[in-house]
């Protein structure tokens, strides 16, 4: 018996001589033939499976106990890059030495466990190598720490530098004394070190299987970082290059090949059959593209609005939100935030309608080609245009800047492109090839061809609702202007019109193209008056033109009343009498506050030579007849409110010609101290006299209004006589009932109200207790 | 000081010296023209009848035209053109 215990003694220090882990080392001496003759022990006493479930026992016990402790003990919490770098190698190096020493025994295991017949698998895994790797992936990441991935960062974070700076910034390299790779200085750049170490290290985590396990993550958030930080070195600020390409390539080369040698262990190309490592490395670069494109829109959506604002230089930036919005999903954040940038920068008080209008256009520009179908463009501009709808002078500014020519006028070069489209637009339409289907945030009750039919000018035609109130703009517009100049650019204006007349129609412009023909016809009555013999005589002293008018086409004039010097009123009753005789049975009414006047002013030796209102020409030469003059003496000749001339003189004031001797009396400057002031409020001058100029003299759309909303005095004098008093809305609704019938005279009820307090002002009617009733006479 | 004009460009709106502002055919305003018309004045004239009524030519030539008696349609008189 002793002699068998004795044996058995000897035969278990022999298989402990084989398996050191049974005694929680790892060195033995023991030979591939020693071990031979151990395994033949073993399978004769049968005891094969038992040993293995032994050593299995043992080594997850040798791993827990120390392999992994060992190993994360090295994962330190420390700011320094470079210490974090070294840390992390030198964990992996131990990490893969200590596997190492591990391989005499695995190999021997194999041999054992061969000669085990339960075909029991080991930790899940076949064969002894990979169910060993996984038990030591199991031990490791049940022991991880809280932040065992702040070395890992700073390893990659190392390195990326190193390549980064490798493919990218060989520029700057001859300036700097830095390495910007390692950040050393050059003389001793670690840049070769750190690409040896960080291949090495890569290699044996692959080798330990462990690389995606324990980097994965890291991995990715430190790339998306790197990402994040490269789009906004580059892309703030320059709207005018396409950066999409550049980023896909950066992403291609630098960041792609650095993540393949990362998992090829330092070869820039996966080995063809490595199908794993080509899987994972091609998922990866799906996942970062992806990223790519949706932190670059990010970002090109917040800088949106000034995108907008430089389009169409910024279009290359527009093409690349183009692009992208198709790869990612942010149109619904696009719109949103758009919006909003609109609203907070554009839509309030401090900004002048033309330049609302100028971003209007351009974002109709920059949208329209973002996005052809027209829906984000519709989304995004529906509180601009609500806003435009609100302010008074949309339509001014709209109709004025499509006649400016020259800078700005962005909206008349537009107009004289429909005139050169409107012929391509029918092909199109039969484009059927090419449909595509609205975006799925369309407004389905909307015609997706409308919304692509709608050019720049009738979407700004289309805020206001209707094409007549533009048309009236223009007209009036175009009455100030026929009337302000002296020199009439008939050509000029008749091209405008025809190109308005493409788009608005016949119909709507014939009341201006009768005010041009006046204009053209007043030239030639002119010319043919001049020569009437009787008008000669008079004409000797100076030339008199007119302006002769169809009332019934122009808008109707602001009136004011105006009484002309004797010898003016000479030559208008001359006048008169030479169209009498040219044309039969007709005759002329003069708007004597109308036209222009070009005098010439001697003031001691100094003669100053002057453009100047009706208005103005007879006042100074009242002066020229007398010297001082009362506010009152002036009414009384001219017959202008006293208000008015009080306004209106401080023309002549300005130039330093009369001045106020006390009040409401003003006299002649005479001498050279009135010259010196003309010298030096010459630029005042200049502003006021434009201020002036730039009055209409047509009357405002309000003073129109009212004289529509006259219709129904007469039906409110008729109800207030019978029915004694009534509230507002009793007179609003009768009217409704009675008198509205012909199109275009409904009425509000803030416009009623408006006309009837007019109405209570000149004491025409009483309001009481909110009731208005008729006054008692 | 001595003011000199130089010129004077006065506005004046022009009117048919006529008994009624609107033609009794069309119902527009004399000044403006005919339905048929585009531009007012020269291109759409007035013509007076021996009654002393005036129309757009236009208007009192078309009427004539769709009438079986050269009558005046505001007082049935015979319609005869007066060259005054």
């Amino acid at each position: 018996m002793a002699n068998k215990s004795d044996e058995l003694k000897m035969y278990w220090n022999k298989i402990n001589y084989a398996y050191p882990i049974l005694n929680d080392t790892l060195f033995t001496d023991c030979s591939d033939a020693e071990y031979e003759e151990i395994q033949q022990i073993i399978v004769g006493l049968g005891v094969q499976i038992k040993i293995r479930d032994l050593i299995l026992i043992h080594t997850e016990k040798y791993l827990r106990q120390h392999v992994a402790p060992s190993f994360w003990s090295k994962f330190l919490k420390t700011d320094e890059e470079v210490k974090g770098f070294q840390l992390f190698k030198s964990a992996v190096n131990d990490l893969y030495e200590a596997m190492s020493s591990f391989s005499p025994m695995i190999t021997r295991l194999g041999i054992l466990n061969n000669s085990c017949c339960d075909n029991k698998p080991i930790y899940g895994e076949r064969d002894v190598m990979s169910g060993f790797k996984q038990l030591l992936r199991a031990t490791l990441l049940s022991q991880l720490p809280l932040d065992f991935q702040v070395i890992i960062n700073h390893f990659y974070k190392v390195s990326f530098n190193v390549f980064d700076n490798a493919e990218y910034d060989n520029s700057d390299m001859g300036e700097d004394v830095m390495c910007s790779g390692c950040w050393n200085e050059y003389s001793d750049c670690n840049c070769a070190y750190i690409v040896k170490v960080f291949h090495d290290t890569n290699r044996k985590l692959v080798e330990l299987t462990l690389l995606e396990r324990l980097t994965g993550q890291v991995l990715t958030n430190f790339i998306q970082q790197r990402i994040e930080l490269h789009i906004q070195k580059l892309c703030t600020g320059t709207f005018d290059v396409s950066h999409i390409g550049f980023l896909e390539n950066w992403l291609d080369t630098t960041v792609m090949s650095w993540l393949t040698r990362i998992y090829c262990a330092g070869a820039s190309k996966p080995h063809k059959v490595d199908k794993d490592i080509q899987n994972a490395v091609s998922k990866f670069k799906q996942k970062l593209s992806y990223y790519l494109y949706h932190i670059y829109t990010k970002l090109r959506i917040d800088q949106l609005f000034n995108i907008i604002i430089v389009y169409p230089d910024s279009q290359p930036a527009v093409d690349d939100i183009k692009l992208c919005l198709d790869k990612t999903d942010l149109r619904a954040t696009l719109c949103k935030k758009l919006q909003n940038a609109l609203e907070t920068r554009l839509l309030h008080p401090g900004v002048n309608t033309p330049d609302i209008l100028t971003a209007y256009i351009s974002a109709i520009r920059a949208l329209r080609h973002l996005d052809p179908s027209g829906v984000i463009l519709e989304t995004v501009t529906k509180p601009v245009r609500n806003y435009l709808r609100n302010r008074e002078d949309t339509v001014r500014s709209v109709v004025s800047s499509l006649t400016e020519e020259g800078a700005g006028s962005e909206l008349a070069e537009e107009l004289a492109k429909f005139a050169a489209e409107t012929d391509e637009d029918l092909e199109k339409e039969e484009d059927w090839d090419n449909w595509v289907p609205d975006p799925k945030d369309a407004d389905p009750k909307v015609n997706g061809n409308d919304r692509k039919a709608n050019d720049i000018i009738s979407m700004l035609v289309n805020v206001y609702g209707s094409k007549e109130l533009f048309v009236n703009e223009y007209r009036t517009l175009l009455a100030d202007r026929l009337l302000a100049q002296s020199v009439i650019n008939t050509e000029k204006e008749i091209r405008y019109l025809e190109l308005l007349k493409l788009r608005f129609g016949e119909s709507q412009l014939h009341f201006c193209e009768v005010m041009l023909k006046d204009v053209s016809d007043s030239k030639r009555i002119n010319s043919l008056i001049q020569q009437d013999k009787n008008f000669e005589s008079l004409n000797n002293k100076f030339a008199s033109n007119a302006m002769i008018l169809s009332a019934q086409f122009w808008p109707p004039f602001k009136d004011e009343s105006l009484e002309l010097p004797e010898e003016i009123k000479q030559h208008f009753e001359a006048y008169t009498k030479s169209y009498e005789a040219l044309k039969g049975n007709r005759t002329l009414s003069w708007k004597p506050h109308l036209g222009n006047v070009n005098i010439e002013i001697e003031i001691g030796d100094k003669k100053l030579d002057l453009t100047v209102s009706p208005f103005n020409a007879t006042l100074i030469m009242h002066f020229q007849t007398k010297p001082e003059w009362t506010l009152e003496e002036l009414h009384q000749i001219m017959k202008v409110p006293i208000t008015i001339l009080r306004r209106k003189i401080t023309y002549w004031q300005s130039l330093g010609i009369i001045s106020e001797r006390s009040t409401d009396n003003f006299a002649l400057v005479e001498g050279s101290d009135g010259n010196k002031s003309s010298c030096s409020t010459n630029q005042v001058q200049e502003m006021i006299c434009e201020d002036e100029e730039s009055e209409s003299v047509m009357a405002s759309a309000h003073d129109q209004r009212e004289g529509e909303l006259q219709v129904f005095w007469s039906y409110i004098v008729g109800m207030l006589t019978n029915l004694d008093s009534l509230p507002l809305e009793r007179i609003h609704q009768m009217l409704k009932m009675f008198a509205s019938q012909a199109p275009g005279t409904e009425c509000s009820l803030q416009e009623l109200r408006q006309f009837l307090d007019t109405k209570v002002r000149t004491h025409q009617l009483v309001l009481q207790a909110g009731m208005y009733k008729l006054p008692k006479t | 000081m001595k003011v000199t004009v130089k010129s004077w460009t006065g506005v004046a709106t022009w009117r048919w010296i006529a008994n009624d502002d609107n033609c009794g055919i069309c119902r527009m305003p004399f000044d403006s023209c005919c339905p048929d018309c585009k531009l007012p004045g020269d291109d759409c004239p007035l013509v007076w009848g021996a009654c002393s009524h005036c129309f757009h030519i236009h208007c009192i030539v078309k009427w004539l035209h769709s009438q079986p008696q050269q009558q005046c349609p505001m007082c049935r008189q015979d319609w005869k053109f007066n060259n005054k």
